[in-house]
């Protein structure tokens, strides 16, 4: 399993893909949603996208949407990790095209609790 | 703008939440000051504003030598080990993000939160009072998170 982690803050990008990279995912990393779409662009199979909302140049909201308009990345998860809690948003993002929403801060289990509702747990982690 | 009060047991709740899950693990290791506040000379201020019907800002205040204790938490990083300026902005920004970002869910009319911002100073907020003033002790280290209202109607300190 391979994931692509887009936040603006380095520091989250490397809480989030050391989580990820104890469950079994191999990661790669973008600092917006336009770096993000070059990874694709340029051919990188990703399983998995965790995306933060508000980011310079482009924010995660874009990228979804910009994701779910290309049927070439349409096996890709999108999984929101982000501070924005209220309804509305989460509501925006589901409607734009993300799979699931996970609110900052997270623990550990609560990204693996989601991983497993996508059926995403790394076939080896569960053995 | 409405009448807002911003709630100290709130506020604080968010902030131990951000720290068990981000540094500690643990809920109970961020509390109440208790005393005198000392000064802090070599300070560093992280804070996000927030826009819309209810704006203001949301600020983080503490030595920067706790500031690179919480960055080496963040990253695993062994005790002692150098932390680069890069890290520690990016890290205590991040942390004064995820505080506003659940600061603002707490908001009847939640807006727009802007990006995280770091300074050895805290640049005016026009139009702005301090509406909740809230010196918590992490590791007994001063750790003060502030939340600044720009607002016409009335704003109250610290109900709880």
């Amino acid at each position: 399993m391979r994931a692509l982690v887009i936040d603006d803050s380095r520091t989250m990008r490397r809480i989030v893909s050391s989580t990820l990279e104890r469950i079994g995912f191999e990661t790669i990393e973008a600092g917006h949603g336009r770096e993000a779409l070059d990874h694709l662009e340029a051919g990188e199979r990703v399983d998995l996208a965790c995306i933060d909302w508000n980011m310079p140049v482009m924010d995660g909201l874009t990228f979804v949407t910009e994701v779910r308009a290309n049927p070439a990345w349409r096996d890709v998860t999108l999984m929101m990790v982000t501070t924005e809690s209220e309804q509305g948003q989460i509501v925006r993002a589901l409607a734009a095209g993300a799979h699931e929403y996970l609110i900052k801060p997270f623990t550990a289990d609560a990204v693996r609790d989601k991983l497993d509702l996508l059926g995403l747990i790394p076939a080896e982690e569960l053995a | 703008m409405t009448t807002t009060t911003v709630v100290h047991d709130q506020v604080h709740a968010i902030a131990q939440e951000v720290f068990a899950a981000m540094v500690d693990g643990d809920l109970g290791l961020l509390l109440p000051w208790e005393g005198e506040l000392p000064a802090l000379d070599d300070a560093l201020v992280a804070w996000v504003d927030l826009f819309g019907e209810w704006s203001g800002r949301a600020v983080l205040l503490t030595a920067t030598d706790t500031a690179q204790e919480l960055t080496r938490a963040l990253l695993g990083l062994p005790d002692g080990e150098p932390v680069e300026r890069a890290d520690l902005d990016d890290a205590f920004g991040e942390i004064a993000n995820v505080v506003g970002g659940n600061l603002k869910a707490l908001l009847p009319h939640p807006g727009t939160l802007g990006l995280p911002q770091i300074g050895s100073d805290l640049p005016p907020l026009e139009g702005a009072v301090r509406a909740l003033h809230l010196p918590l002790s992490w590791r007994g280290r001063l750790f003060v998170v502030d939340v600044w209202v720009t607002t016409a109607g009335t704003t109250t300190e610290g109900a709880s």
